[in-house]
């Protein structure tokens, strides 16, 4: 990019502009967000100008009564370990099916067929799944923050799976072959050499999990429930109850939840972006 | 080597998924010699009343050991552990259809035997009684708080214009219009939240439609378009009262709207009243009973069990349940739940109504009541989005096809129940005329 | 002998570790499918006993107006919410990958939706709709926009598609933008010389050469469209007048909440057949297209 720049020299002014301007739809719903989350019940009114107005003091009352009221710390740390284990094992387990499959698949029926049936996968709604599911996983103890992390791993597959057999017709297979010849087992070159190329897709894979992972409310509200453990989209079904909808609290503990993530990404932005776009062109 | 880290991956896999089930899954039930006792209610925004209570009962008690839960979105939660098969001791819910659900699946206990059902009040027994789909031997509930719905209205603007509290239905729609003379908007609905369409409905059916007409529909005797012509029409007739467009405002922003003095009155129950102070702790509320009736005689309370216990059928230690129900069901323990959330008493005896059911009191003390309709009415047919799409459609013939859309769906999605009752009262029929006279 | 041996070495551990995995996904994905399809031939209630009713549930499917109301709703909210989307990201990729200042920033902010979950940004819609808009529009003397949008049976579904493409576009501006960094700069450069520019350039030139992301993107998106759930939940929960009752909020609402497990279980799977295909003959139109070009 910095090349062509370099050549034409020209920026393209109206474009820019044009694109600042639509910024504006990004921000003006957070901007709800934050003011909503930082007014007190009593300055909530149905006109728009006092809809739109900052707060008259920005207190923190909200963010304490929020934490209080979700157990925030809890949830925070439920939610992490649950998005953590989820990813770290979706590196593994799909990284390894992905190679598996993806260099058998040319001349082989039965990983062509494994191929598409994990991936059609992608087409079943969760719906039909849930309720057998949760008798399951009550059957096999495991209606708890380890079965969600065992589900996730099952429901990510599909995509992630395409991914990595995607990254990895790319690659030449060569290398693989070079280290056969020195004596290594498929094992052992999978994780000395196949696995360090594969890294851009990992990015991918992590980024992507992460981000369903983190703001999935179905799966752990229908197997964790009961279990007294939250993670944090499920704490905030707190403020979602008929009788009581508090929008300041309930948009505080929004804002909880949403700045993990938002400082997760704006750290890691280009590598994020660059993730997505490698998933893409594979 | 290399295949056999390989292989205890794989098994690594499946095993933990087994083992560390097996570790959560047991060890539960006996704790350092006490007998568990675990609750699930249903109502969360109780959630610091019964805190206290199980905080006071741990104290007191050395050989058994409460637990209660108040969790959020109770009834997807308490249905989940049942396909789990993983039940609680007690379940406090309302007396709705999930009840009667529960009960039909016979997963609740006869607790005919509990001593301390005669210090309840008949009038609620009979409420939960009516739940039944067909009549069954035994006592499966025992009420302990009841909610009631009607009209709530804003007493400084009401004392500031000298209105009165109307006794009939012409009484009220006059009582509107002056109202809207003083330039005050009379009523506020929530109807986006389509739940809320219920709350006009439900009092309106107690005047109006018998008691027991959901029984009489499944046993065959009777309509819907008949018993709710007439409750449909003043329904609908509340809407030129209300805020224009009242389908974009939630629950939510009506307890709002009404709690800052944008509407005069509120249809809805004592529920919305926690809701309402939290916005404006000041407001001085009362209530009154939905006159929907010309005949004063016969208008009633919409009152209904909004929380009642009731022991599982897997229960393995009824005593200790009776135990802490008994402890429930103390005086003072009563009042502290009484003191947080705004609701009846089922227990008889003198207790302190909260002030906003003043005008309400009499109906409770003489009885006067009945049940809300929709705790009968199966939820997947919702009833309330067929209110609303009635309210919102303009169109002339609107009352006939909701009216007939009331009778096909009820018929569809009670299929097997109504099989069931009409079968249950060919064997039965000498508890037909006892149904039929009851209304 | 020894590449022989590599060779039944390397078949015997990619069998070792596809077997675990396929073992995993049958027990978690097929093996509740396949409890869900039993389900559909019952009349469970999701607890307590049931009892079997044949093909009841798939006849009443087809005679319910309710679902078949869900499924229109949903295929008229997918269909404008794929083009919509497909549209604008395509647009916003080329703007974004011309020569502009602060590039990397602009794709920053513009790829923010996608990492914020669906519920929180349905509730925080959900605020705008009903009070800045209105109000906004009474000012601007627009008839149409001074009513809450969601408090009506004829535009509500389209506030449900404002905030499904607000989230789902940056997903595929990215994707597109990938797409048009494949395409390399001499190919216009020798455009440029034929003198196609504009418009003409993007027909002939640029398009053609992204079809492949074009069809990642129909498909990604008419399928996470046709899923839509937690906008519904957000924004309408199903109404006003039960208009914007999704075919998944519909199974979930009376499957788990209602007691109609049984009967939702039978349109879930129908769905399902729905999904497959519908994703089976986008493909092979994308394809078929790459084919001509």
């Amino acid at each position: 990019m910095n090349k062509e720049d370099v050549k034409t020299g020209k920026t393209n002014w109206p474009v820019t502009i044009l694109l600042i301007l639509g910024c504006v739809t990004i921000f003006f719903p957070l901007y709800m967000a934050v003011i909503i989350a930082f007014k007190q019940p009593s300055e909530m009114t149905n006109d728009i100008a006092g809809a739109l107005s900052l707060p008259e003091k920005w207190s923190l009352y909200n963010f304490q009564e929020a934490m209080r009221v979700t157990d925030f710390w809890n949830s925070f740390g439920n939610s992490l370990l649950i998005t953590l284990v989820t990813v770290v094992l979706a590196i593994i387990i799909h990284g390894l099916a992905g190679y598996a499959i993806g260099r058998s698949m040319k001349n082989s029926k039965f990983y062509n067929f494994t191929y598409l049936y994990i991936v059609s996968g992608m087409f079943v709604p969760f719906a039909i799944l849930m309720m057998p599911l949760v008798k399951q996983t009550a059957q096999l103890g495991i209606a708890n923050r380890f079965g969600v992390i065992v589900l996730y791993t099952v429901f990510y597959m599909p995509l992630n799976l395409m991914l990595y057999k995607g990254y990895l017709t790319n690659i030449p297979i060569a290398l693989e072959e070079a280290a056969r010849v020195d004596g290594a087992s498929t094992w052992k070159t999978y994780w000395s050499i196949v696995f360090p190329i594969m890294k851009p897709m990992h990015a991918t894979v992590a980024v992507l999990t992460a981000m369903s992972t983190w703001n999935d409310v179905m799966t752990p509200l229908v197997i964790m429930s009961g279990t007294g453990k939250n993670t944090l989209p499920l704490a905030q079904l707190n403020f979602q109850t008929q009788f009581g909808t508090n929008y300041n609290l309930a948009f505080a503990s929004y804002l909880l939840a949403l700045i993990p993530i938002l400082l997760f990404y704006i750290v890691c932005q280009k590598q994020i972006l660059n993730g997505v776009v490698n998933g893409a062109v594979k | 080597m290399k295949q056999k880290k390989r292989a205890s991956a794989a098994i690594c896999l499946l095993g933990t998924a087994l083992t560390v089930g097996f570790l959560s899954g047991c060890g539960a039930e006996q704790n350092n010699g006490k007998t568990r006792i675990e609750i699930v209610q249903y109502k969360p925004e109780a959630v610091k009343a019964f805190e206290a209570l199980e905080e006071k009962f741990n104290a007191t008690h050395d050989d058994i050991e409460l637990v209660i839960d108040s969790p959020n979105d109770a009834m997807t939660i308490l249905k989940t552990r049942f396909i789990r098969e993983d039940y609680p001791d007690i379940i406090g819910i309302g007396g709705d259809v999930n009840y009667s659900n529960f009960l039909d699946s016979d997963m609740l206990m006869d607790i005919s035997d509990y001593p301390g059902l005669e210090n309840i009040k008949e009038s609620y027994l009979k409420t939960a009684k009516e739940l039944e789909f067909v009549p069954e031997e035994g006592v499966y509930a025992a009420p302990y708080m009841a909610n009631a719905a009607g009209v709530l209205y804003n007493k400084e603007i009401f004392d500031e214009h000298g209105w009165t509290i109307p006794t009939t239905l012409d009484e009220f729609y006059q009582l509107c219009e002056e109202i809207q003379a003083a330039g005050i908007q009379p009523l506020y609905f929530g109807y986006k939240d389509t739940w809320t369409c219920l709350a006009p409905w439900n009092a309106i059916c107690v005047d109006l439609a018998p008691s027991d007409i959901c029984s009489q529909v499944n046993a065959g005797n009777a309509k819907f378009s008949d018993a709710y012509r007439s409750v449909a029409e003043v329904t609908k007739s509340l809407l030129p009262y209300a805020q224009p467009d009242p389908y974009a405002y939630s629950y939510n922003d009506a307890c709002t709207a009404f709690a800052r003095g944008e509407s005069a009155m509120y249809v809805i129950g004592s529920y919305a009243v926690p809701q309402i102070k939290s916005v404006n702790p000041d407001i001085q509320i009362d209530s009154f009973v939905f006159p929907a009736s010309n005949n004063p005689e016969e208008n009633i309370l919409n009152s209904g069990n909004d929380l009642q216990w009731s022991v599982m059928a897997e229960c393995e230690n009824k005593e200790a349940a009776y135990e802490v129900l008994d402890f429930l069901y103390e005086d003072e323990n009563i009042q502290t739940y009484l003191d947080d959330q705004n609701a009846v008493p089922c227990k008889k005896g003198d207790f302190e109504l909260p002030s906003m059911l003043d005008g309400m009191k009499s109906y409770i003390e003489e009885g006067k009541i009945a049940d809300y309709q929709d705790h009968h009415y199966p939820s997947e047919m919702s009833v309330d989005a067929m209110i609303q799409t009635y309210l919102m459609d303009d169109s002339e013939n609107a009352l006939d096809t909701f009216l007939d859309k009331f009778d096909t769906e009820w018929v569809r999605y009670n299929r097997d129940l109504i099989e069931k009752v009409q079968k249950y009262y060919e064997e039965h029929p000498e508890k037909q005329t006892e149904g039929g006279e009851e209304s | 002998m020894k590449t022989s041996r590599g060779a039944q070495e390397r078949k015997r551990t990619f069998l070792m570790i596809t077997i675990p995995v396929l073992v995993l996904f049958f027990c978690f994905n097929t093996l509740p499918l396949i409890k869900g399809f039993i389900y559909s031939f019952t009349n469970f209630k999701g607890y307590g006993s049931y009892e079997w009713v044949g093909l009841r549930n798939y006849v009443d499917l087809f005679q319910d107006s309710r679902v078949g109301k869900s499924y229109l709703f949903t295929f008229k909210y997918a269909l404008v919410g794929t083009i919509i989307t497909n549209v604008i990201s395509l647009v916003l990729a080329l703007g974004l990958n011309s020569k502009i200042k602060g590039k990397s920033v602009l794709r920053g902010i513009y790829f923010i939706p996608n990492v914020l979950g669906g519920l929180v940004i349905g509730y925080i819609f959900s605020f705008i709709f009903t009070y800045v808009l209105p109000v906004l529009g009474q000012k601007m003397g627009i008839e149409a926009l001074s009513s809450s949008m969601l408090s009506s049976t004829g535009k509500a579904w389209i506030a449900i598609v404002i905030v499904g493409c607000w989230q789902a576009i940056a997903m595929n501006t990215i994707i597109y933008i990938s797409g048009l960094q494949t395409v390399p700069e001499d190919v216009y450069e020798a455009g440029s010389i034929d003198g196609v520019t504009g418009w003409k350039q993007f027909k002939y030139l640029t398009f053609p050469l992204i079809i492949p992301f074009f069809g990642i993107n129909m498909v990604l998106c008419m399928k996470n469209f046709l899923m839509v759930f937690d906008q519904i939940m957000a924004l309408t929960k199903g109404g006003p007048s039960q208009s914007t009752e999704s075919i998944s909020y519909l199974i979930y609402q009376n499957g788990m909440s209602g007691g109609q497990f049984g009967f939702q279980s039978a349109n879930a799977f129908v769905f399902f057949v729905v999904i497959v295909a519908v994703s089976v003959l986008q493909m092979t139109a994308t394809n078929k297209k790459e084919e001509q070009l």
